[in-house]
């Protein structure tokens, strides 16, 4: 740890309570606060990390700040998993744990210990595209591709769930994954033929 | 590099897409995705002003965090050359001086950037930058900023204005549309990579690599051929990869100056600023009629944002010169900088804006008149001559699209009369609009490698954004040749690649299909002239002549004539054929106008209580030439319906007055058309060729598909509802009121 730049939590607590303390003096409370704030730069946090990702099981040491979505792109070059956002709001990183459809990028990797992460790059096997893959393709269910795997993992999910009652439902249910392409007729369909 | 794999075709998976296993199977690569070895992150920290100047900065704490490898400043920056002076970033075009001003001209701006060893540090370092500015106040809000902004003559008058004054039916109205970002699912990214100290290599997200080559040349001031750019898959783009933006020259600035190839994605927020955006616009359009409907005049202003430092025009009126017949037309244009980043062509770029007032204005027209729409387009239609230049149309087929849209959608259930058709709290209604686009064509060159087992693999630097460009190219190679498809592979998306433009403006197709044209000649002679070593038959045979399989070459007038490539290559001591062919719009163009067009059809449900506006229906027939990849194309069509949807219906930046910030400048924030805001999108193409446009008769559709849709949805809503809303995008708020 580094000295110098080190304070302790303890410190920090204490300094948050004498600022509620001194609540009435704002201006002097602001710039005490900035400058106990300027000296407060945590050290990166390391954690290991046993997961089984695709079927195989990875011993890694992550930075506790990384997300599962970094993880699999940066660390593991799964990069079939795509950022869209780094919010949740677009559904580009669906990955399963354990079986169910997961934002990978609100996902902390450290929140991962004895979990089982399929992405996009485990859902075939072998050579043998997984049918909704197979479907994708065969109903162009997609443009330039950057959701695809989002979408195919969410297809997946949406199937196993069981919401494919009708064109409505499936449309309901697949709308965290959102395509700027606009390749909805084709998502739908792959959906429709694999639910079949 | 660049080569999709169809090898899982011959083991009987499904017909899809040239790079469709890569797709579905997450092994393509996009720009960020490459493995470089040593890489570290860079990250922009914007500015949290609007307008002003930067006073001081403070990267102390930034400083400490662990793995900081830099942090660059406007203080600190290596020199760019492209930067050193106001003439010298003139011609770059790049427009902002990155990180060579103390200036700030817009929220968000990039004033430093953190480079790191990994994304976490360099993110977290970014956000303890702290800076203090002089502030002045900023002009955000298009609205307000506009009236003060005169506008000025846009192209020739047509007529005059004063031959129409006395028109029995006017219709004089203004129209507002808010503005866009792009949003392409895949953020903008690129990864530079120094390999020497004038040589780079940059895996970015782009729509066309040799822009990117020609401008980062200009830049850096390094020749252009020592630029190596992949962009082999693109994550879309709709007219904000056609541009170098902040984050390629950011990233090739943070290589050169920590010595080790950079990556730098921008994140979602930042491509609300960083990556263009389809201006704000006003516009009014004043349409005059005799009693029968034959329009007499139209006069048509428009006015559009801009950024401060860099003007930018949309073309607003240039599609009102080009659909309808008009002996009289007056247009003018102006822009209106504001303190926002630089907006940049957006799918249907001018078109799309313009449509929207023109396409409404009619509808107007047509309720005033008491007369349907399709009746009065159809009355003015300009179908043989390209009102503007006079020249004849190649083929223009507007009038069949908007006959057969009538018929698919079943217009006759409409009624003339607003807010007739009522389901409980539902008012339903039906709309029409068209759209038209210049079809375009540019200079490019392919380039086919035939390998010993005969596998071709056909080359261009084009990108595939999605378009379905590459298995267009397939088809186009399986159809000029005969070779079979799972012998035909395609490489595209790297500079090294025969050049070719962006794609962009929907001319990507109809560019390449003159190249893949030229260059299965090219094959095919080179392969003739090999095969009459062996038999004499083949010596003066023309490429028309011949014909390809997957295991030799014959003749179309004797099939008999057979040459075995076993044979061709043995007999001439090869391992490979190369050709390289180049092909580029002529004559035709001189003599001809091309155009392609879209009829648009909706049925919209509008609830009463809520102003929710339900499309139940969309459908669109398109006349985009020769469909070459019927699926592809349908998709391409359907998907900028959902834009249309999105733009109608949803989409808009708003910027705080006060602090100049984008609210709501994120996924949740800005709302497109998700799956359940679209219903499934019926799509019909005509499937004429055009006889001059290029060899394969085919337009392109990119753009063409979004013109006039959102009018479609607006005129709709007129008819379910009887409320005119000329203001996009049509919000439940709007409605209810
Ligand atoms: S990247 Fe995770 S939801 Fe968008
Ligand atoms: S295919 Fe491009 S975003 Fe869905």
């Amino acid at each position: 740890m580094n000295g110098k730049n080190y304070y302790s939590r303890r410190f920090f607590l204490k300094t948050s309570g004498a600022l509620a303390a001194l609540a009435a003096i704002p201006a002097t409370v602001k710039s005490f606060y900035m400058d106990a704030k300027r000296l407060i730069i945590p050290p990166r946090q390391k954690q290991p990390l046993i997961v089984k990702v695709n079927k195989q099981t990875h011993k890694l040491d992550v930075d506790t700040r990384t997300t599962l979505l970094d993880l699999l792109r940066e660390d593991l070059h799964l990069t079939g998993t795509k950022k869209g956002c780094d919010h949740g709001q677009c559904g580009a990183c669906t990955v399963h744990v354990n079986g169910e459809r997961v934002l990978s990028c609100l996902t902390l990797a450290a929140t991962l210990p004895g979990k089982e992460v399929t992405t996009i790059e485990g859902l075939a096997d072998g050579d043998q595209l997984h049918p909704m893959q197979a479907a994708f393709l065969e109903c162009d269910g997609f443009q330039c591709g950057y959701c695809t795997p989002g979408q195919i993992m969410s297809a997946v999910a949406c199937v196993k769930e069981g919401h494919t009652k009708s064109v409505a439902e499936i449309k309901e249910f697949m709308s965290g994954n959102l395509c700027r392409c606009g390749a909805y007729n084709g998502i739908v369909a792959s959906i429709q033929k694999v639910a079949k | 590099m660049g080569l999709f794999n169809t090898k899982n075709k011959a083991a009987g998976k499904p017909d899809g897409r040239v790079e469709g296993i890569a797709k579905v199977t997450g092994a393509g690569k996009y720009a960020a995705e490459y493995k470089v070895d040593n890489m570290c992150h860079a990250v922009f920290a914007g500015s949290t002003i609007a307008a002003g100047t930067i006073k001081s900065i403070y990267l102390d704490n930034a400083k400490q965090v662990e793995g900081v490898l830099d942090i660059i400043t406007h203080l600190n920056k290596p020199a760019v050359p492209g930067f050193a002076s106001e003439t010298k970033l003139k011609e770059t075009r790049f427009g902002l001086p990155l990180f060579h001003t103390d200036k700030v001209y817009f929220r968000n701006q990039p004033v430093a950037m953190v480079v790191a060893d990994t994304l976490e540090n360099a993110t977290y370092a970014a956000s303890l930058i702290e800076f203090t500015y002089q502030e002045d106040t900023p002009t955000v809000d298009f609205k307000k900023a506009h009236p003060s902004v005169p506008l000025k003559m846009q192209g020739k008058e047509r007529g005059s204005l004063d031959a129409w004054s006395n028109a029995p039916q006017v219709v004089d109205q203004q129209y507002d549309i808010a503005a866009e970002v792009h949003n392409p699912m895949e953020m903008h990214a690129t990864i530079a990579h120094w390999t020497a100290d004038d040589k780079l290599v940059l895996y970015d997200k782009t729509q066309g690599v040799v822009n990117v080559q020609r401008t980062i040349a200009k830049i850096f001031e390094i020749p252009q051929e020592n630029i190596e750019v992949f962009s082999e898959f693109v994550g879309g783009g709709f007219g904000s990869g056609l541009r170098v933006w902040t984050n390629g020259v950011g990233a090739v600035m943070a290589a050169k100056a920590v010595k080790r190839p950079v990556k730098l994605m921008l994140t979602r927020s930042q491509m609300f600023s960083l990556t263009g955006y389809r201006p704000a616009a006003w516009q009014r359009v004043k349409l005059g009629a005799d009693n029968d409907g034959k329009f007499l005049g139209i006069h048509h202003q428009g006015k559009n944002g801009t950024s401060v430092f860099e003007p930018f025009q949309e073309g607003i009126t240039s599609i009102t010169r080009m659909v309808y017949n008009f002996d009289n037309l007056k247009a003018e244009q102006s822009i209106v900088p504001l303190n926002l980043g630089t907006p940049t062509w957006m799918r249907g770029p001018g078109d799309c804006t313009g449509a929207f007032a023109v396409e409404c204005a009619i509808d107007e027209l047509s309720y005033q008149l008491n007369m349907d729409p399709v009746a009065l387009r159809l009355k003015n239609f300009a179908i043989t001559h390209d009102p503007e230049n006079k020249k004849p149309y190649s083929s223009n087929f507007i009038d069949e699209c908007i006959t057969k849209g009538a018929e698919m959608i079943d217009w006759k259930q409409r009624k003339q009369q607003p807010g007739a058709l009522t389901e409980g709290d539902w008012k339903i209604g039906y709309g029409v609009a068209v759209g038209m686009w210049g079809a375009g064509r540019g200079n490019a060159s392919a380039g086919i490698t035939m390998e010993k087992d005969g596998t071709m693999t056909v080359k261009t630097a084009m990108t595939d954004i999605g378009t379905g460009t590459g298995t267009a190219m397939q088809n186009m190679t399986h159809t000029f040749t005969g070779m079979p498809k799972d012998k035909i592979k395609i490489a595209l998306g790297h500079s090294t690649l025969p050049t070719a433009g962006s794609q962009g403006g929907s001319t990507g197709l109809s560019s390449i299909s003159g190249a893949v044209s030229a260059v299965c000649d090219a094959l095919k002679k080179q392969l003739a002239d090999y095969a009459a070593a062996i038999n004499p038959a083949y010596k003066d045979a023309k490429p028309a002549d011949v014909l390809l399989s997957a295991t030799g070459v014959s003749l179309k007038t004797d099939k008999n004539e057979f040459v075995s490539l076993a044979d061709i290559w043995q007999k001439n001591n090869l391992t490979d054929i190369s050709v390289k062919a180049s092909s580029g719009p002529g004559a035709e163009r001189q003599q001809y106008a091309f155009c392609c067009s879209t009829a648009h059809f909706v049925k919209v449900r509008v609830n009463t209580k809520t102003g929710k506006v339900k499309v139940e229906r969309a459908i669109c027939v398109a006349d985009g030439g020769t469909i070459v990849n019927e699926k592809p194309a349908a998709n391409q069509i359907s998907g900028a319906i959902v834009g249309g949807i999105g733009m109608a219906l949803m989409e808009e930046i708003h910027a705080d007055e006060k602090l100049g910030n984008l609210v709501g400048n994120d996924l949740a924030g800005y709302h497109f058309a998700v799956n359940a805001d679209a219903p499934i999108i019926e799509v019909a193409f005509i499937n004429k060729p055009d006889p001059y446009v290029n060899p394969s008769g085919a337009k392109g559709l990119g753009e063409v598909g979004i013109i006039g849709c959102a009018p479609a949805i607006a005129n709709a809503i007129y008819n379910a509802t009887g409320k005119r809303l000329r203001d996009l995008p049509i919000t439940p708020d709007k409605v209810l009121v």
